[in-house]
């Protein structure tokens, strides 16, 4: 009832509220106005500054990025010089949709067939009909078949580039480099090793550089493969190494296999003998029993004397020589003869301990330090008493890899310093790996006209190269079969170092189970077969590695001639 | 006043102006930019070009094939170490002069220029040539001292191999004592042959009977010198 009725407040004339009203409306429309304006003047300034941009700064429509440099889809595997060990390159591929076909099927069959053999007409027809979406005919085909399947003219034919790895040396050092698996990523040897940088785009640019050598390997595989095939052996290995660096030049592995058509590879071919396979090597073990006989301070020269019996008992068992000398013998002629009898005795001095030490130091109770990723583990014996000493002593009881057998020698030749072994070329990308001293100095030097008195006048005559001066150690040590040292069948290698009066390159060569030929007089024995192939690999390789020959030099053979006696 | 009213009309368009100057120089380095890029994108197709028949090259040319054609055909062998050569000073020994000492042939050449005498020397052994085998028999035949006193010129017609066979036997075993006959025999034939007395004094003194059947000091006639250097070039 209190409230002001409308008659009682005297209304605003109409006028002055209307101004108002106008001018409220009028400045919300100016404001907006200006903030529309001030949108528009944006979103255009960033236009022009976008078009400004691109003008300057941009790439034009038909650019194409990442042209500048020629990248493959995995990088390439070069050798020590340079030479391309496995490429990738666009192959063609032939596929087949059978959906898309219109032609005769019937027809197109009999074409097929008559152009890709390995498949029947009928095989080809079942394909055409079998509803399926796709097909591969041929992968990585020739040039003269793509152009003769492409001129059948079938819309169902499909005929595509995908890149492809292609080893140029089909087989040579196939082993070290090993292959890809059908998705191109690596399935085994340096292909497996180094995959992260083959495949990764920053790194795959820049090929991987082996520290192999094209010519040294093939000479290496030629030989060895004549040899394996003249004496009807199961395999082969061989590894040529650089003493000083521990670069592996060449490594071969036998039977072969060809990395282009990884499918049709056996598991024998497959297999590493070099440095999966482990095996007792034999007499060749003998320089290291005597280096550290030598180190240990056991031995004191070439001229110290055993007693070297027709059999030596030890420790309830019988030691045999195959050149039994029945008398007194000299170091120096322990080793040139391969004695058992006296090289035990030897290891004997040295003791378990001594020899463990030694051996651990050498790398000989581990798996092989290399980049591949095919290492086998050494086997050593279980109770490793005096008498597995004196069998270890003369390579008996304890099997290693050839590579490990390339690498003790490297050791032993290059002042007793060890280097782990390496398939990358040493250089500035990949520097020299910190070495350990596993012999002194003057231990590696005596050994030095030791190994050259065994090519010259011991079992290893067979191995000379003429004015390479070559040196080294025979061994030929049973092969084990179900378990039982057989009597007949050998594992046969070769350790040799060249040239002896400045070691640079060790060679070793191995053939599991050589049969005897009429030219070995019924021998099967590592001075027989596996010596020649490393006198011939030495004479070819040397000049290519830079040995002059030289037939006025040898190393310092007065500290051992005088303790050999002439029969 | 018409001018300053179009000012702003002129610094509208100078400014367009400069716009589309600057737009054109953009424009030009734009375009001089992806003919760049079009030339990289070729030489990288170049090079894969290059790095695919390098492939198919070093493919076709592996080592293994090339191994099997030096064996097939070829058969090239790795140098044998005698065949390598250390220093120059080994290389210079390989082209040593040989030392064989060849008497004969500069000999003859050097008694080439030398004057005729008046009548061919005996000395020549050719079958072929009579009238020096007669002279040669006249002036050396060895022929008992009466014999050859009584008749002074017994071989005006012998036959042409005998004086040779005389000769040799004459010449063949050291005589240390000759006859008087012949020394005087002998002093008379140097009248009509030079030296000859020199010759056969020293022929039986010299054991060797090549140096001592012909002279090398004596002068020969020019058809024989020339004769015999033939013989020696053939």
């Amino acid at each position: 009832m209190n409230a002001p009725t409308e008659a009682l407040v005297a209304p605003r004339p109409e006028r002055l509220r209307l101004v108002g009203q106008r001018r409220q409306i009028l400045s919300m429309m100016h404001q907006r106005l200006m903030l529309g304006m001030l949108v528009y003047a944006g979103v255009v300034a960033f236009i022009a500054l976008r078009i400004i941009y691109l003008a300057a700064f941009g790439d034009h429509a038909g650019g194409r990025p990442g042209v500048t440099a020629l990248v493959p889809d995995r990088g390439d595997i070069v050798d020590r010089d340079g030479e391309p060990l496995a490429r990738t390159i666009d192959a063609w591929s032939i596929g087949l949709h059978p959906d898309k076909v219109i032609g005769d099927k019937l027809q197109l069959a009999h074409k097929l067939a008559q152009l890709m053999p390995e498949h029947s007409e009928a095989d080809y027809f079942n394909m055409l009909r079998s509803g399926k979406n796709f097909f591969y005919l041929r992968r990585r085909a020739a040039p003269e078949l793509v152009e003769a399947v492409n001129s059948i003219g079938e819309p169902g034919i499909s005929l595509d580039r995908e890149p492809e790895r292609l080893y140029p040396q089909t087989d040579l050092a196939a082993h070290v480099i090993g292959f890809t698996n059908i998705d191109g990523h690596g399935a085994s040897g340096a292909e497996l090793a180094f995959d992260k940088q083959l495949s990764d785009p920053a790194t795959r640019g820049t090929p991987v550089q082996l520290s192999i050598s094209m010519t040294v390997q093939q000479a290496l595989e030629h030989e060895l493969l004549d040899a394996m095939n003249h004496f009807s052996a199961l395999g082969a290995a061989g590894v040529v190494m650089d003493v000083h660096t521990g670069e592996i030049l060449a490594m071969t592995s036998l039977p072969a296999m060809n990395p282009n058509a990884p499918g049709k590879v056996t598991p024998d071919q497959m297999f590493n003998r070099a440095t999966l396979g482990v095996y007792e090597l034999g007499s060749t073990f003998k320089p290291f029993t005597l280096a550290m006989a030598m180190d240990a301070g056991t031995v004191s020269g070439a001229g110290q004397m055993y007693n070297c019996p027709d059999a030596l008992p030890a420790y309830g068992h019988l030691i045999h020589d195959t050149h039994p000398f029945g008398r007194m013998c000299s170091v120096a002629e322990i080793m040139m003869e391969s004695s058992n009898i006296g090289m035990a005795q030897i290891a004997d001095q040295v003791g378990t301990e001594r020899q463990k030490a030694f051996l651990k130091k050498m790398g000989f109770l581990d798996k092989v330090e290399v980049e591949l990723p095919e290492r086998g583990r050494p086997l050593t014996p279980t109770t490793w008493g005096p008498f597995e000493t004196m069998t270890v002593g003369f390579g008996q009881g304890i099997a290693v890899a050839p590579l490990q057998l390339a690498m003790g020698y490297a050791t032993l030749f290059d002042g007793g310093i060890y280097h782990r072994p390496t398939i990358l070329k040493v250089g500035p990308d990949h520097p020299l790996s910190k070495g350990r001293r596993v012999f002194t100095a003057d231990t590696s030097y005596r050994m030095r006209s030791l190994l050259r008195l065994v090519v010259m006048k011991g079992t290893g005559k067979n191995a000379n190269a003429p004015g390479y001066r070559v040196g080294g150690k025979t061994g030929t040590a049973q092969k084990v079969i179900n378990g039982r040292y057989s009597q007949t069948v050998n594992i046969t290698s070769f350790a040799g170092v060249f040239p002896m009066d400045d070691p640079r390159y060790v060679v070793v060569v191995m053939l599991d189970a050589p049969h005897a030929t009429p030219e070995t007089y019924g021998f099967t024995t590592a001075g027989w077969n596996v010596a020649p192939v490393v006198s011939k690999t030495i004479s070819r390789i040397a000049p290519m590695l830079g040995v002059t020959p030289d037939m006025h030099r040898e190393p310092d053979m007065s500290e051992v001639l005088p303790y050999v006696r002439e029969e | 006043m018409s001018v300053r009213s179009f000012h702003s009309v002129f610094m509208a368009s100078a400014v367009a102006g400069a716009a589309l100057g600057c737009y054109l120089v953009s424009l030009r380095v734009a375009s001089e930019r992806a003919a760049l890029e079009d030339v990289e994108a070729q030489i990288v197709h170049t090079q894969s070009d290059i790095r695919l028949l390098q492939t198919e090259v070093g493919t076709r040319a592996r080592l293994t094939q090339l191994e099997r054609w030096n064996l097939r055909a070829l058969s090239l062998s790795a140098p044998t170490a005698s065949q390598i050569l250390g220093d120059k000073f080994q290389l210079a020994r390989l082209v040593r002069p040989d030392p064989k000492l060849e008497v004969e042939a500069p000999v003859i050449m050097a008694s080439a220029p030398a004057p005729q005498p008046q009548q061919p020397l005996a000395q020549d052994d050719d079958p072929d040539t009579a009238p020096v085998a007669q002279l040669l028999h006249e002036a050396s035949y060895e022929a008992p001292a009466k014999a050859a006193q009584e008749t002074p010129a017994p071989s005006r017609q012998p036959k042409a191999n005998q004086p040779k066979a005389t000769i040799a036997a004459s010449v063949a075993g050291p005589r240390p004592n000759p006859p008087k006959q012949l020394v005087t025999k002998m002093a008379s034939t140097a009248k009509k042959a030079g030296d000859k007395l020199v010759a056969m004094t020293s022929s039986a003194v010299t054991k060797p009977a090549r140096a001592a059947r012909i002279d090398p000091l004596a002068p020969l006639p020019a058809d024989h010198s020339t004769g015999r250097a033939l013989r020696t070039n053939r």
